[in-house]
């Protein structure tokens, strides 16, 4: 009878987890869920746009009309409302493949973004609590985006260059914003910060839907 | 120690397991693919993919876009084999340290 020895089953499983970590294409963000991201992220922008100016009009002696945090509630209520559908589609996905919900590329994927998500979760907390005193939201806006940025573009050992691509047009678009922040903090809160929500999370977001709508990618099973 | 006549031993050739293991891991690879990230000659390779294709591990589509190109993917077989072979690995590393 021939016998493998123990070291040697070792080194082959060490070289099979080597050589599929390396050859993982995981998309954290699916078409089906930037498509939704960014149709709401763009409705929710739209509906905030629309009741500040209609409010200005009402009663233009009143600076601004929905509070700070009111503010952040609605975007972080958006968030929710994303992170359930994709939740459910993830799940859905998984159920017809038979695979596991949270599958090893799905780990891979958090281990690389969770880190980066630390410090704007720290930033929004300091926000309800501090922040929103100083009609911060531009800072908390641009938190969100540059970091969400840095999370996307924390995958790309493993992520497909479309979705490190909106990783970088977050970033960039966050960089852009720190550098104007004078110009920006001009104009009257919540409008700039609530387009630069619906520019980034809405319509970069539909961009990145219609460029990856017909390639999808299997996760590791 | 375990039997090693359990282990597939199709698979168990290094090149082999290294396709079978790429495979695995997309819906398919294209040929060209499959070559750079293992950086085997070709006729290695195609050697490798005609053994797996005609035992039934794996699955050859031809297409003509701008140019032919052939990719590759596990059959319903080759995933439940290269499975088999991992689960008889880990078995083996088990038995080993137990």
């Amino acid at each position: 009878m021939q016998t493998i020895p123990t070291q040697r089953a070792e080194e082959d499983l060490r070289v099979i987890r080597t050589l599929m970590e390396r050859a993982t294409i995981y998309r954290a963000i699916s078409a089906p869920t930037a498509l939704f991201g960014g149709c709401l992220a763009l409705v929710l922008a739209g509906i905030i746009q629309v009741r500040e100016h209609r409010w200005a009009a009402l009663a233009p002696e009143v600076v601004r009309h929905i509070s700070t945090r009111g503010f952040a509630a609605l975007w972080l209520g958006a968030l929710v409302i994303v992170l359930a559908v994709n939740t459910w589609y993830v799940h859905r996905e998984a159920s017809r493949d038979g695979r596991p919900l949270i599958s090893p590329a799905m780990k891979l994927a958090l281990r690389a973004i969770l880190p980066c998500l630390a410090f704007p979760a720290a930033i929004t907390i300091w926000f309800f609590y501090d922040g929103y005193e100083f009609d911060n939201e531009l800072l908390l806006v641009r938190a969100w985006i540059g970091f969400y940025g840095l999370a996307l573009i924390a995958t790309q050992h493993f992520a497909p260059r479309s979705l490190v691509f909106l990783g970088w047009a977050f970033l960039l678009t966050a960089v852009l914003m720190t550098i104007g922040s004078r110009q920006l903090e001009y104009y009257s809160t919540p409008l700039v910060p609530n387009a630069a929500m619906g520019a980034t999370f809405g319509l970069y977001h539909l961009i990145y839907a219609a460029c990856v709508w017909r390639s999808p990618t299997t996760p590791l099973e | 120690m375990l039997d090693f006549d359990k282990l597939d031993k199709a698979i168990h050739e290094k090149g082999r397991l290294a396709i079978m293991t790429l495979l695995a891991t997309r819906v398919r690879w294209s040929f060209q693919d499959l070559k750079t990230e293992l950086s085997m000659s070709d006729g290695n390779l195609v050697t490798h993919l005609r053994t797996l294709h005609k035992l039934g591990l794996v699955a050859q589509t031809k297409e003509v876009k701008k140019r032919p190109q052939t990719s590759y993917a596990l059959t319903g077989k080759g995933r439940t084999a290269f499975k088999e072979y991992l689960r008889v690995l880990e078995q083996i590393v088990k038995a080993g340290k137990g």
